[in-house]
């Protein structure tokens, strides 16, 4: 491991977990005190996705599970059950980069929204054997789409102004991994 | 290289896997505490909030105020349109206001008749809403006052008009007000003039249906809807709403209450009314054993 390499894990690191935070502060604002009509898309699990996919180093597992409870606590959703289901996907989606490098974007998206959905059903079949009490299907149906349809921003936004790329076996960074 | 990295890969995997199942089982354990035990998890959570939030006060504070500039901004652009209409209200205002002076003298003065004493212990606290409940299928918001304050569970919230919710959680510096619009909140309430006792349900929406209708039929759109107190929880008397119907035909309540701005919120404290107990007893002489015991015991 290279000095360089370990710090700039650490860095992003950092920037993921002040990037979740405020996205979860975005949520908290007081702004509309009404019930919504609509919702926002979900961004959190948007990036977490988009950074698994392309440097699934920059966010390892225990960073994820952390940031995740956390955002269940303050978001007032049952605590563990959607962390666990992101920790899940996220986990599944690094198992699966060495094929998702060499297929373009819309392979990714599609095995994106293909999760999405998977997790969104599971989350409200696992609330519901439990009988826990469950907002309207409409509203999460709606957050689901939203945040596939969203997906293309958040990939790009990731890739263009974060600068998490995707590594390519002659980048600077992975040559220097094993220097 | 590639055995190398290969190598690498092997030497993580294991404990990083060993890390994932650890992790997971230690979120499904969470969700499943809190689902046996969820007051405890809830108290927990609280704690969290009251750690996170008010740290952030000084972010949102400003963010919040310039997101509203914003928007009223935009209202500018309404500005004639308003101000005539704003005349208008102020005239009907205007009527009103004399109507309500002369109830005011009129009500003291039979207040003043009947000796009538207002409970001095109904006063209340005011604080300001931190946040909101940050999901869109939660209806809360998050207040500056906890415990601190002698804040109970329980205890009603209004703005300056009507209803807003009750308290549901309480931590040292902060509190968590379930709004009357959350779907799981139940209100007792009753229906004036024809006096019907009814359940507010929440239910997501911005006017919360009327439930346990005995008589649909004695009730009009327009019809006052004020706390009724059943239960002993919740203060008797507050403004609620008014009747509405919807297209559907279901009856629901037009929240008094201004639900697009709360900034501020009154805590009204409660203290619970002292309940009758024992059931009433006859006043009869005494019979002739007890006047015999109470001639002995003397």
């Amino acid at each position: 491991m290279n000095e360089l390499s370990v710090s700039r894990r650490w860095v992003m690191g950092l920037y993921f977990t002040v990037l979740s935070f405020g996205i979860v502060f975005l949520h908290l604002l007081p702004l509309d005190t009404l019930p919504a009509r609509w919702v926002m898309p979900d961004l959190l699990m948007g990036f977490a996705f988009a950074w698994a996919v392309r440097r699934p180093e920059y966010v390892p597992v225990l960073l994820l599970a952390v940031v995740f409870l956390m955002a269940d606590l303050l978001l007032q959703r049952p605590p563990g059950l959607w962390a666990f289901l992101m920790l899940l996907t996220c986990e599944s989606l690094k198992a699966q980069i060495g094929s998702l490098r060499v297929t373009g974007f819309p392979v990714e998206w599609l095995t994106v929204a293909g999760m999405i959905l998977g997790v969104t059903l599971a989350y409200r079949l696992i609330l519901s054997i439990l009988l826990v009490e469950m907002p309207g299907f409409g509203l999460a149906l709606m957050q689901m789409g939203f945040t596939i349809l969203i997906y293309p921003v958040i990939a790009g936004v990731t890739h263009a102004f974060m600068g998490v790329r995707k590594s390519n076996p002659g980048d600077l960074e992975t040559l220097g991994d094993r220097a | 290289m590639a055995k190398d990295r290969s190598n690498n890969y092997d030497y993580a995997g294991p404990l990083r896997r060993l890390l994932f199942v650890v992790l997971s089982l230690v979120l499904i354990a969470i969700f499943l505490v809190w689902r046996i035990d969820s007051p405890r998890v809830e108290r927990f959570r609280l704690h969290v909030t009251d750690r996170i939030v008010p740290n952030f006060d000084w972010a949102m504070a400003p963010v919040t105020g310039t997101v509203n500039l914003l928007r009223d901004f935009q209202s500018y652009q309404r500005i004639a349109e308003q101000n005539q209409e704003l005349r208008r209200e102020l005239r009907k205002m205007q009527s009103w206001k004399e109507a309500a002076l002369q109830l005011e003298q009129e009500n003291a003065r039979l207040l003043d008749l009947n000796n009538v004493r207002l409970d001095p212990r109904l006063t209340f606290v005011t604080g300001v809403v931190l946040a909101d409940s940050g999901s869109p299928f939660r209806q809360s918001v998050l207040l500056n006052v906890g415990v601190r304050d002698g804040l109970v569970d329980g205890w009603a919230t209004m703005d300056g008009i009507g209803l807003v919710g009750r308290i549901s959680g309480v931590a040292q510096n902060t509190s968590r007000v379930i709004l009357l619009t959350d779907a799981s909140s139940r209100i007792p309430a009753i229906v004036q003039p024809s006096g019907q006792r009814v359940i507010v349900a929440g239910d997501n929406t911005a006017a919360p249906p009327i439930d346990f209708l005995e008589n649909p039929d004695l009730i009009r759109p327009g019809d006052r809807v004020v706390s009724s107190g059943d239960g002993g929880v919740f203060p008797a008397g507050l403004l609620i709403g008014q009747v509405a119907a919807d297209p559907g035909g279901r009856l629901r309540v037009r929240l008094a209450a201004d639900y697009e701005r709360l900034e501020f919120l009154r805590v009204l404290r409660s203290y619970g009314s002292e309940p009758v107990r024992d059931s009433a007893g006859v006043v009869a002489p005494l019979t002739l054993t007890e006047q015999v015991e109470g001639t002995a015991s003397e």
